[in-house]
């Protein structure tokens, strides 16, 4: 099963490998190095309800249009936290950051008043693990999270929904006035009527 | 007298006249060895001996270890539990890190302009790979991948996702590659193997449970899709927050584009072909039936 999957990505053919020792060498074009790194980049997207699943590939976080920077973690640790700057901070311009949808930096800007120092800037701080690279990718995961979160849309009901909660509605009066019919009758029955 | 002498050079004529050093002539400084006391001599080790006063202590009775004076023994009380089951049948990657990756480059005991091998590694001696032990090669480990700094082509039979982000945000290609335990032994000694004069074998295909991991992506498997490869490199420069450099812009493009044959275990070398390190020549086979084999 493995040889099949082989015979599809290798580019040349098999049964001169023996001879051919430069066929061998390398795997001729290597396509993938090729192409270009901005073409292949997923597109902006909104997040919806099911959201969870995907939320890096909803949007695409541009890391060049972050500000990066390390300091010294706070904690227990001895030498290493005291000489080793893992605590990495980001921090971007949320009104600017035209990677974001404009309603969704409104959202933004609204939810996480507390992230939000006063020149606009929205801070994400992660001081997780004992590495910078770690941390400054759980940097990236809290606000792909808060995108995420301020991008989710209100739950629109489907035809279909719409359709059966009419249904029930009608379903519920036509029941309520049959109790009361019913109720009434009762009640008129133990009526004695004097003549 | 007058003219000034080099700094140390009294102690270097010294040593000069001196005779050879040999056991003959070294003794240790005085008051470096004390001697240990010894039991059941003098005022403090004597008497006693240090046992303690009666009972089986002094007398050297005492039960065997782990013994709780009767109580269900803890070694005995704890369920057994598989963990260690099948334990010598595992298979065992040996762990070399960034940091150590790092060292031998810096020291240039391996050389960076051609793609890095389980048989280069072992060359310069960065790790030891011991076949009859149940290793299957070398894993990539992310510790000092906050000093990695070096462009490189390695390839290896496990890496860790921090080890392959640090190899691709500095414009490096890492690939995991599978080898049995024969060819293994041949990748890790090939002059031996060579002079045994056996044709190089072809490289056996993983085994069932090894084959999801080589044909992922995201380990960077030899059996992947390429498409699939270069997404996942994206996936994870996004995930670590570097730009992932474009490597074919590089000058060494043609070397980190290098890649084995499935079946292939050294570079420049087809299975099949008998090398003769004396005569300094590479036999090749020409019979159809073994061209066939060769290349299946």
């Amino acid at each position: 099963m493995a040889a099949h999957i082989v015979r599809r990505c290798y580019l040349f053919s098999r049964p001169a490998a023996a001879v051919n020792v430069n066929a061998l060498r390398r795997i001729k074009p290597h396509r993938v190095l090729v192409a270009d790194v901005n073409a292949s980049q997923p597109s902006v997207g909104y997040g919806t309800r099911d959201s969870d699943l995907a939320q890096d590939s909803q949007v695409h976080i541009p890391v060049d249009r972050l500000t990066v920077s390390y300091s010294r973690s706070s904690g227990p640790g001895g030498q290493n936290v005291n000489k080793v700057s893992t605590k990495a901070e980001v921090r971007f311009h949320v009104h600017t950051a035209d990677w974001i949808p404009e309603d969704v930096r409104q959202k933004i800007f609204e939810k996480n008043k507390s992230r939000i120092n006063k020149a606009g800037q929205l801070l994400v701080t992660s001081e997780l693990s004992r590495s910078q690279h770690r941390n400054l990718s759980d940097c990236i995961q809290k606000i792909s999270a808060i995108i995420a979160d301020a991008s989710k849309k209100p739950h629109e009901p489907s035809a279909e929904d719409v359709a059966l909660r009419a249904e029930r509605l009608d379903k519920r009066n036509k029941e309520r006035l049959k109790q009361k019919k019913i109720h009434s009758t009762m009640k008129q029955s133990r009526r004695v009527d004097f003549d | 007298m007058s003219f000034p002498k080099k700094p140390g050079s009294k102690a270097l004529d010294v040593l000069q006249n001196l005779p050879r050093i040999s056991l003959a002539n070294l003794r240790p400084e005085p008051g470096a060895k004390k001697t240990a006391p010894r039991r059941g001599r003098g005022q403090h080790g004597g008497n006693r001996s240090g046992r303690g006063h009666k009972g089986q202590r002094q007398r050297g009775n005492r039960p065997r270890l782990g013994f709780e004076g009767g109580q269900t023994p803890f070694y005995l009380a704890i369920p057994k539990y598989g963990f260690n089951e099948g334990h010598s049948r595992r298979p065992q990657y040996q762990p070399l890190s960034l940091k150590r990756l790092q060292y031998l480059i810096d020291l240039g005991r391996v050389d960076t302009t051609q793609p890095i091998d389980l048989t280069q590694l072992v060359n310069a001696r960065g790790v030891t790979i011991q076949p009859l032990k149940r290793d299957y090669g070398v894993q990539l480990v992310d510790e000092g991948e906050d000093i990695f700094a070096a462009k490189i082509h390695i390839e290896v039979q496990r890496a860790s996702e921090g080890a392959i982000a640090a190899i691709e945000r500095n414009g490096g290609v890492i690939t995991t590659s599978f080898y049995d335990p024969i060819s293994l032994g041949i990748v890790i000694k090939p002059v031996p193997f060579f002079l045994r004069g056996q044709p190089i074998p072809k490289r056996m295909l993983p085994g069932q449970d090894m084959v999801p991991y080589y044909t992922d992506a995201g380990n960077r498997g030899y059996l992947a899709d390429c498409e699939k490869i270069q997404q996942a490199r994206l996936a994870l420069a996004q995930k670590y927050g570097y730009i992932l450099p474009d490597i074919s812009k590089d000058e060494l493009y043609h070397m980190l584009s290098m890649r084995k044959d499935v079946r292939q275990i050294f570079f420049g070398l087809a299975p099949g072909w008998v090398v003769n390190m004396s005569e300094k020549k590479i036999l090749k086979p020409t019979d159809e039936k073994l061209l066939k084999y060769y290349s299946s």
